[in-house]
């Protein structure tokens, strides 16, 4: 049954991206950073690994240095993956995504503390995680087959709109936090919050573990 | 991060997050993404339609899995209004292909093109790509793996493509 086997992945791009990417080769910076801005913003898994990042994460210089730091870890192995043309495979990355969510889920109710009797360093959690998030994205984009005319320039827009997307998501999401931060809720609910996201995470490694096994 | 909590309510916490989330990828997310359905609340649900689809909806008489006979194959396919479709066949390298194609209305984009076996980057090299109502041709598969047509209708009507073909493959079918 190899036949049906090696399609899976190879058209994972909507309609419209695949025909331009198709139709154009050369240096496209917008198009790129669009389709960069584009995963991120709908890239489900990462949007609540930042949920879990900035749930407890009030001050803004605090935001920065977090999402700096996941920031660094992301372009380090987005454009050295791709560069270096190192493919690893797809749905063992996004579990591996998957389980970042749950870490913050876990991380959030305490739980190394209580469980283990220390706190792992919360900053360097999220860059080796953002480094795992950056092969994701490189191996994504690996799958569209960029030729490799204007390759740098291409991908370094793709990045850049990941950021930008980034950015954007983050908008939304500490908006949200911090209306919902002054409410006695949050309090209330945080752990169910928390318990939320775990689970959340749980179903992506779930789900890629599935996939990973039966193709 | 300071929490109040006792160390059971943690564990309650992580226990009621993996039954929630096992029950639901066995109810829900595994029957949609990947066609299994152990506890058949999926089929009932019709979460398992993503996975009948493509052979389904467009309207194609289903020979997926068939090997070439050497005789003339034609299908319809049905390619809906804003969308793209794909017809393809598996062949072993240096094997040939005749076709033919016509539409019922109007011109659709095209890309003739082919996907190495195994390959897992998205890579495909493409044969021809034109806008066209018709096409007559025949290629050589350069390499092993998937050929075929993607069609894309950019119109607001649905279009009908009458494929016949003959030659070396095994129908792999609409994507």
């Amino acid at each position: 049954m190899a036949l049906t086997s090696f399609d899976v992945l190879a058209h994972g791009v909507d309609d419209k991206t695949r025909n331009f990417l198709e139709n154009n080769s050369g240096v496209h910076i917008l198009p790129f950073i669009y389709i960069g801005a584009k995963h991120m913003v709908t890239g489900y898994d990462h949007l609540l690994f930042l949920v879990g990042v900035l749930f407890f994460i009030r001050r803004a210089k605090e935001v920065l240095i977090y999402v700096t730091m996941f920031t660094v870890g992301h372009c380090i192995t987005l454009m050295s993956g791709v560069l270096a043309d190192i493919q690893v495979n797809a749905y063992l990355i996004d579990a591996i995504i998957g389980f970042s969510v749950i870490y913050k889920g876990f991380d959030n109710l305490g739980g190394f503390k209580r469980i283990f009797g220390v706190q792992p360093d919360p900053k360097k959690a999220v860059l080796i995680f953002g480094l795992f998030h950056g092969f994701g994205l490189a191996t994504k984009i690996q799958e569209f087959g960029l030729p490799s005319d204007g390759l740098v320039p291409n991908l370094i827009a793709f990045n850049v709109g990941v950021e930008l997307g980034q950015v954007l998501a983050l908008i939304f999401i500490l908006l949200a936090i911090n209306i919902w931060r002054r409410h006695p809720s949050f309090m209330r609910f945080s752990d169910w919050t928390n318990t939320a996201l775990m689970s959340g995470g749980i179903m992506l490694v779930g789900m890629q573990l599935t996939g990973y096994f039966i193709n | 991060m300071e929490q109040h909590q006792s160390t059971i309510s943690l564990v309650k916490a992580s226990l009621l997050a993996s039954v929630v989330a096992i029950i639901t990828l066995v109810l829900f997310i595994l029957p949609a993404e990947y066609n299994i359905d152990p506890t058949g609340v999926g089929q009932k649900l019709g979460l398992t339609v993503f996975n009948e689809e493509a052979s389904d909806s467009a309207g194609l008489t289903s020979k997926a899995g068939k090997a070439s006979s050497g005789e003339q194959e034609s299908v319809i396919v049905t390619v809906p209004a804003g969308r793209g479709v794909e017809y393809k066949l598996a062949m072993q390298q240096y094997q040939k292909v005749a076709y033919e194609w016509m539409t019922d209305n109007g011109a659709l984009y095209v890309d003739l093109h082919g996907e190495p076996q195994g390959d897992t980057t998205g890579y495909f090299e493409s044969y021809t790509i034109a806008t066209s109502d018709s096409m007559k041709g025949s290629f050589t598969a350069p390499f092993s793996g998937s050929h075929g047509w993607y069609w894309k209708n950019t119109s607001d009507q649905d279009i009908q493509v009458q494929l016949i073909f003959s030659g070396d493959y095994v129908i792999e079918g609409l994507k």
